[in-house]
């Protein structure tokens, strides 16, 4: 049997952007997964609620809701400058790329400084009730979602001080970029469930 | 094809060498913990999850040795908990789900005709990350301290103060560690199958065994996270004092939706990919197109939807609505539906051939009669009134065996005599593979059978004993003798493993005259897979190739480095040549450093951030470009 070459691959680019690349899934991949994970915790947490009379249960004041939008907006606004960079570096221009993520990381440690002193003293613990497990574990598990953002986009920043990245080599970027989004984004529903449902469904 | 020229492909010797060298895995001992190429990271997820297959009929045989008499003394009851959770762990954790994905990450990837999985170090570290679950399970086991309580650990006796000792504990980090590996596994998968397939390898021409790992894939994706979820609750629970599942102060039930959720998904986790060995085994062995392509993928598809609707099947007992019930009842006789389409499908494609009677297809043949049975059975416990008779009996226990033996195992060992030439380039022993079939076959329903009987007559599950005049000694006794034979059944072809490696009949690239990519390169197959990739014009490439004309492959993929054709997601235009990474020792460490977070958890509360840390190291050394400033300088010109 002989071959003939029906298709010749070099004529093909060495690489590639956002859906053609298969990390571009994998990384989707990461985020449907992540997403289910906070759904399950989204339904634990009105889950547990049918059991109590009240929620928060009694003695628990619900959460006040102005530091908790402040810090929201914070997180909401360390997308922007990630975006500039993100959009930038397609047409080739770097320098958004070193500065822009420095600001986003900034203002995500702000979001978790603001986290660190509001949990501090919100007068319940995880081993309060069932409330305080949830809610904690809601809280908890996104900070630590923010921090591992913090520290990929430190890397991420680290190697375009380096000139790695250029408007062919930048898929690392639109991944970090498209986390960052996941991240932030998730955090409205959460946000919605501690804040909003907590004091609905007191009042 | 016609506006390429038809320009014939001259192999050079060079070019093989080159490739030879590119995609070698590095040899010796500290060698074997950097490799990735899927090739050798499935062949150990297979062998790894036969091994615990070993572990966990062992485990059902000192059960069975228990049960064989009334008020035997054979195992304390402790120990006995201990056993039959740790059979059920085994077999469901480290068995059934990692074996089928060992054979997805070694035979998908030769089906579509690419040279490696997407992302090949996750493929490893996901490997590690099983092998250290499997092992610290089995630690525990040997050290005493194996959970009991069975492997659906309810609250509140999987609580602190009714589970004292590590047990649960071990259980809720092997778990989680176990959806770790199997959620990498499907994501790339799914990257895989999505982006490199050989050009012209059109959704609509993937072989069965491939959709079926699509939609084995995603149930994954959506049933891991739930339980990831709960066992962490579970561990916070026992650990830090949560109140999640305490009674009074959360909720047990809670509990059982988040590992139902996960639970039911499993059982078609394990059973997908089984149906699509079946399809291409069949397309095989008959010779012909199996019928109805498109029914089958839908109804793949289709199960793989429904399955989730049918979790609280598993809770009718804790008191749901009527309403609640009655729409679980009707969504767990639906799944019936597509799996009749599937069966009947199969029967139509054997009609009026003249199949080829190789072990393959007899163990095929073998599960028709079986899943039928569990079919049956599992209609029956569909309805509520009937589960609430039989639920917690033996009824079940041979229900959910017919289901996973004959669902999930028997299309596994058709599987592995199939596949077997092409791991390893011979024939495994055709008598002694008939032999093993029939003792397997025999002996499964000697066993299985005669505990719907005892499971109407009352005798409860998960007992390490029962009493002298209820009377059921008998049939235990025959059930235990059989299980015996089951276990000669498997343990022949075992045999035949090891006699066949050295011993087989040379296979040859194509043995059974199959029709997909994968008997399209040699047995074993090389480190990069193929010399040059295929073209695919065709739903059966080979037997279109073998009409004599001259096949049509990919040229001008570098040789001189890890390089892959990437195509489009629905018709496999090739889109871009992608660079994959090459052996690496991080994803070993970023395991390590992953199990020290988890793991430690059960002693002290600050390994989880000692993992973090570590992780966070070993996922930077990972990620890092090396030689940076070279590519820096290639690319940048
Ligand atoms: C190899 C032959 C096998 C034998 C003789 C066997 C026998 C048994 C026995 C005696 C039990 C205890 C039943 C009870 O008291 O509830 C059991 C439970 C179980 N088996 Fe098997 N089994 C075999 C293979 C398998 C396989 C292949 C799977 C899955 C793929 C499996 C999954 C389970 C599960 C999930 C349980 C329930 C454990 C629990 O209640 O926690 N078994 N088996
Ligand atoms: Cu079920």
């Amino acid at each position: 049997m002989n071959r003939f070459s029906a298709i010749d691959a070099s004529k093909l680019p060495s690489y590639a952007f956002s859906h053609c690349v298969p990390i571009w899934w994998g990384i989707i991949g990461l985020i449907v997964v992540e997403a289910t994970v906070f759904a399950s915790l989204v339904i634990s947490f009105f889950y547990l609620q049918t059991n109590f009379p009240t929620w928060p249960p009694d003695g628990t004041q619900p959460p006040e809701l102005l530091k908790p939008t402040l810090a929201t907006l914070v997180l909401l606004a360390s997308a922007i400058p990630m975006y500039w960079a993100d959009s930038s570096i397609k047409e080739g221009k770097t320098f958004p790329l070193k500065v822009g993520p420095l600001i986003s990381i900034a203002l995500a440690l702000a979001f978790l400084i603001m986290k660190v002193i509001e949990y501090r003293d919100i007068g319940f613990r995880w081993d309060t009730h069932a409330y305080g497990s949830v809610v904690w574990a809601i809280v908890g598990f996104h900070s630590a979602h923010v921090l591992a953002l913090i520290l990929k986009t430190s890397v991420v920043t680290t190697l375009a001080w380096q000139n790695y990245f250029n408007s062919k080599r930048r898929i690392g970027v639109t991944v970090n970029g498209l986390y960052w989004y996941f991240v932030v984004i998730i955090w409205i529903p959460l946000y919605m469930t501690i804040y909003w449902a907590s004091h609905l469904l007191q009042s | 094809m016609t506006e390429h020229e038809r320009t014939q492909v001259i192999d050079s010797s060079e070019e093989t060498r080159l490739l030879t060298e590119v995609w070698r895995s590095p040899p010796g001992f500290f060698g074997w913990f950097t490799h990735v190429n899927q090739t050798s990271i499935g062949k150990r997820f297979i062998i790894t999850g036969f091994v615990f297959f070993v572990l966990g009929g062992l485990l059902a045989a000192l059960m069975r040795i228990q049960l064989s008499a009334p008020e035997n003394n054979f195992l304390p009851p402790d120990l006995y908990n201990q056993i039959f959770t740790m059979h059920g762990i085994t077999m469901m954790f480290l068995f059934a789900v990692p074996i089928m994905e060992g054979f997805a990450i070694y035979i998908v990837p030769l089906m579509l005709g690419t040279r490696d999985m997407s992302f090949p170090r996750l493929n490893a570290f996901g490997y590690y990350v099983y092998l250290i679950a499997g092992v610290a399970m089995y630690l525990a086991l040997f050290l005493g301290m194996a959970p009991a309580v069975g492997w659906f650990a309810y609250p509140p006796l999987a609580d602190a103060r009714y589970s004292p000792g590590m047990g649960v504990d071990f259980y809720a980090t092997v778990i989680t560690f176990m959806e770790i590996s199997a959620l990498a596994a499907a994501v790339e998968l799914i990257a895989t199958i999505f982006k490199q397939r050989a050009p012209g390898m059109s959704l609509n021409r993937m072989p069965l065994f491939v959709w079926a790992v699509l939609v084995m894939s995603f149930m994954i994706v959506f049933a891991m996270p739930p339980l990831m979820v709960g066992s962490v609750m579970l561990a916070l629970d026992r650990t830090v004092g949560t109140h999640f599942f305490i009674p009074g102060a959360g909720d047990p039930l809670l509990w059982q939706h988040l590992f139902w959720f996960f639970g039911h998904p499993e059982v078609y986790i394990i059973l997908i990919p089984a149906l699509g060995m079946i399809s291409d085994i069949l397309t095989t062995f008959t010779q012909r197109p199996v019928f109805g392509y498109t029914a089958l993928v839908l109804s793949l598809v289709a199960i793989g939807f429904i399955g989730f609707g049918l979790w609280v099947h598993h809770m009718y007992t804790t008191g749901m609505p009527h309403l609640a019930s009655n729409f679980f009842t009707a969504a767990s006789s639906m799944v019936a539906i597509p799996s009749g389409v599937q069966i009947f499908c199969w029967l139509a494609t054997l009609w009026g051939t003249r199949p080829r009677f190789a072990t393959p297809l007899l163990y095929v043949l073998g599960f028709f009669f079986i899943f039928v049975i569990g079919g049956l059975s599992g209609v029956m416990v569909a309805s509520v009134p009937f589960d609430t008779q039989v639920h917690d009996t033996y009824f079940l226990v041979a229900h959910f065996h017919y289901v996973l033996i004959g669902g999930a195992v028997f299309p596994l060992f058709g599987g592995l005599y199939y596949w077997y030439p092409k791991l390893t380039g011979r024939l495994m022993n055709e008598t002694l593979g008939k032999v093993s079939f029939w003792l397997t076959f025999i002996g499964f329903n000697l066993t299985f059978f005669p505990m719907h009987y005892l499971g109407l007559q009352g005798m409860p599950r998960r007992v390490y004993t029962y009493l002298e005049p209820l009377g059921w000694g008998d049939i235990n006794l025959f059930v235990s003798l059989s299980a015996g034979l089951l276990a000669l059944g498997f343990l022949s072809s075992f045999i035949n493993i090891f006699w066949s490696l050295k011993r087989g009949e040379p296979a040859g690239d194509n043995p059974w005259h199959a029709d997909s990519l994968e008997w399209g390169t040699s047995s074993p197959p090389p480190a990069y897979n193929f010399r040059h990739i295929p073209v695919v014009i065709e739903r059966h490439p080979l037997w279109e190739y073998q009409e004599g004309q001259d096949i049509p492959v990919v040229t001008g993929i570098r040789s001189d480095r890890r390089e892959l054709l990437v195509t489009s997601l629905l018709d496999a235009h090739p889109q871009y040549r992608a660079v994959m990474p090459g052996p690496s020792v991080w994803p070993l460490l970023l395991a390590v450093a992953v199990g020290i977070g988890f793991g430690g958890f059960m002693f002290h509360n600050i390994f989880p951030v000692v993992g973090f840390v570590l992780s966070f190291i070993a996922l930077a050394g990972w990620f890092w470009p090396r030689e940076l400033t070279r590519e820096v300088r290639e690319e940048s010109s």
